[in-house]
């Protein structure tokens, strides 16, 4: 069964139109990767899937449910079930790693603090930062900002993770540690969104390659065959930009 | 008097507002362009400046703007004759504006000095251009288009505390004001149709100020 | 008439500056907790509440503070009510300090990062919940330098009151000049007292700017 199914999706800012019938399945416990320039509407496709922005046309399903309206509770009950890392990390500054991991349990799913502490220390250690519960985010480096926002997502046991670029605000040397947990999390069975521009992970770790073009989705397929003989031209070109 | 409004009596006297407004924004006028002139001449000196003048200019700015503009009006107008210097109502209305108005520009003005990309004035120098030259055509306007909207703010708030100059019998609105009620003592009316007076003034300066960015500095109407 | 010493000149001021630091607290709490509500009110959606509130900072930033101690004065009156000065002062004071307080705290809101609305809504935080716990936290921190910057305007505006007949430190020097002839020492002596109050807060607010933007790591 698909965890998110997404059915002729589209939206508009006033007059431009940005997603233009965008439909795709994500099957349980697999990693998606989509790519595409910017302005493609990548990021926008995945923003739809919690709520961040709101859409004119088509269907969201995710997890049986279907996204209907926009009220308060429904998003909410939303984002009980995804989960999203951004390229900004957003991480709060005045809250150590160990708490920012620890509000959402507390606040949003109403968890005793203690339980909620158990569970942050466990995430922590399962992005590698087990010693830093304590530290703040100021006092971090890029990547280990991102691996606390990756621990912060899975603290609330979503069913589908999106990544939205978050690599792409890091310092080459340090993309490696977060792929890392990444690539982890899939070999573990959880359920990735992910707009990157990372090609050798895409190709690695990624089940399904989503190309997307102009607000639709130009191509997509095994990463590997899709790399390797792009149907379209502008794929091509893409790619070949990419790799020159 | 009760409940019962009146302000029927009030366009009798409409002479007199009129006279208080034109004395309000006179003063405003010649207030704010020679407060600003002065915070233009200070903020260079606090940012390009000697030490000394730096020193100089930054207790004249702390003194003021730790100070009450209705002191400050008191202390011209009552305490400098017996220093020998004796002025008009009008004449220390307009000088307290322009010395307080001065201050608060002085300090708004060296933001937007402090501001400057550097690479402004290394291109310019470049060009073989000379230190005030550069302040003049390369620095200045640019400078006052970042702080354009915080110097009119604070010009709204020097027209609004002109108000006080009433008190020194500088026949403006407040006096006005203060004259017509004396007379009809529809106190709350009089001062309800001046106060929406002023709030109109400050609508009006604000736009002007606008204007000016618009044509002047030419800068873009948001 | 003018046996009255320099020394006590000082002495008369610096019994008046107690007035003057209890009408500019009066209006500092006060004016918070009105200033509060008035910011709850502008950022809360309700097209109504929002136009209201609107209203309610353009007359008191748009309008002289003397004008509105008039009003207070003179309206508070026609309910038959005796109003004195301190009162009248009070009130003006009051609200003109929460309309100025409403909009340097919605500024310190809005300057928080729209990140962390999107990423405290991604964890399923509803909107009380993403002020009390992330933005609220973050925006006390950079309001307390402007808010102390405030209180110097709040000080300043307390002259104004003298006006209407507040015995305070403005009042009391044209008391005393009248009654020494000596309007320079006199008003130098106000004006002193005013900076003696003022400047320590307004080196303290440029203090505390100046550690928020030097701790910015991000």
């Amino acid at each position: 069964m698909a965890l998110v199914h997404i059915k002729d999706l589209r939206k508009s800012y006033g007059t431009n139109e940005v997603l233009k019938g965008v439909s795709l399945e994500v099957q349980q416990g697999s990693v998606v990767a989509v790519i595409g320039r910017s302005g493609s509407g990548k990021s926008t496709m995945l923003r739809t899937i919690n709520g961040l922005e709101v859409f004119q046309a088509g269907s969201i399903e995710v997890d049986g449910t279907h996204i209907a309206g926009f009220s308060k509770a429904a998003l909410r009950e939303l984002r009980l079930k995804v989960g999203m890392v951004f390229q900004q990390f957003n991480l709060f500054p005045h809250l150590s790693a160990g708490e920012n991991v620890m509000l959402a349990p507390v606040v949003a799913k109403k968890m005793p603090r203690e339980e909620a502490r158990e569970i942050a220390k466990a995430m922590l250690a399962k992005v590698g930062l087990a010693e830093k519960f304590d530290a703040l985010p100021e006092n971090l480096s890029g990547g280990q900002q991102q691996r606390v926002a990756i621990a912060r997502a899975l603290a609330m046991s979503p069913k589908v993770l999106l990544c939205d670029e978050i690599t792409s605000a890091l310092d080459p040397e340090l993309v490696n540690e977060v792929l890392a947990v990444v690539r982890n999390l899939a070999t573990e069975g959880m359920t990735l969104l992910m707009v990157t521009h990372e090609m050798r992970f895409a190709r690695e770790v990624g089940d399904h390659l989503v190309f997307m073009h102009q607000g639709r989705i130009h191509e997509e397929g095994v990463p590997a065959q899709v790399f390797d003989n792009p149907k379209t031209p502008e794929l091509a070109q893409f790619v070949g930009a990419v790799n020159a | 008097m009760g409940y019962h409004f009146d302000f029927s009596d009030l366009w009798g006297y409409r002479e007199v507002f009129f006279k208080g407004i034109w004395l309000t924004l006179f003063l405003t006028a010649v207030g704010c362009s020679l407060g600003i002139a002065v915070g233009i001449g200070g903020a260079a000196s606090r940012q390009y400046g000697p030490k000394w003048l730096r020193v100089i200019v930054g207790a004249y700015v702390e003194a003021i703007r730790n100070t009450p503009f209705l002191v400050q009006l008191f202390f011209i107008f009552f305490g400098l004759p017996a220093m020998g210097v004796k002025l008009g109502e009008l004449q220390a209305a307009i000088l307290t504006m322009v010395v307080n108005l001065g201050a608060y520009s002085t300090e708004i003005i060296r933001a937007g000095l402090a501001s400057t990309h550097k690479g402004q004035v290394e291109a310019a120098e470049s060009l073989a251009m000379s230190g005030p030259q550069i302040f003049r055509h390369v620095i200045l306007v640019p400078a006052l288009r970042r702080i354009w909207p915080a110097l009119s703010s604070q010009c709204v708030i020097v027209m609004l505390g002109s108000a006080v100059c009433s008190q020194i019998s500088a026949e403006e609105l407040t006096f006005a004001a203060n004259f017509v009620a004396s007379r009809n003592f529809r106190n709350f009316e009089v001062y309800l149709v001046s106060t929406v007076i002023y709030l109109a003034l400050a609508i009006g300066l604000r736009y002007l100020f606008r204007v000016i960015g618009r044509y002047v500095l030419k800068m873009s109407w948001e | 008439m003018s046996d009255i010493s320099t020394w006590d000149i000082f002495r008369n001021l610096l019994l008046a500056a107690r007035w003057t630091i209890v009408l500019t607290l009066t209006a500092f709490i006060g004016g918070g907790i009105v200033g509060l509500i008035v910011l709850f009110a502008r950022t809360s959606g309700n097209k109504a509440l929002v136009l209201l509130t609107k209203g309610f900072i353009e007359l008191f930033q748009g309008t002289p503070l003397l004008m509105q101690m008039f009003l207070m004065f003179f309206g508070v009156a026609l309910f038959g009510l005796d109003v004195p000065a301190w009162l009248a002062a009070g009130l003006a004071l009051t609200l003109w300090s929460a309309a100025f307080l409403a909009e340097i705290w919605r500024g310190c809101v809005e300057s928080i990062p729209k990140g962390q609305w999107e990423a405290s809504a991604s964890l399923a935080l509803n909107y009380m919940e993403q002020m009390r716990h992330v933005v609220l936290p973050q925006a006390v921190r950079i309001a307390i330098p402007p808010t102390v910057g405030f209180s110097v305007q709040i000080v300043k505006g307390t002259a104004v009151a003298s006006i209407i007949g507040f015995v305070e430190l403005t009042k009391v020097g044209t008391m005393l000049t009248n009654a020494t002839f000596k309007p320079f020492l006199v008003y130098s002596g106000v004006a002193l007292m005013f900076f003696l109050l003022c400047w320590p807060l307004s080196l303290w607010a440029r203090y505390l700017e100046g550690k928020i933007h030097g701790s910015r790591s991000h």
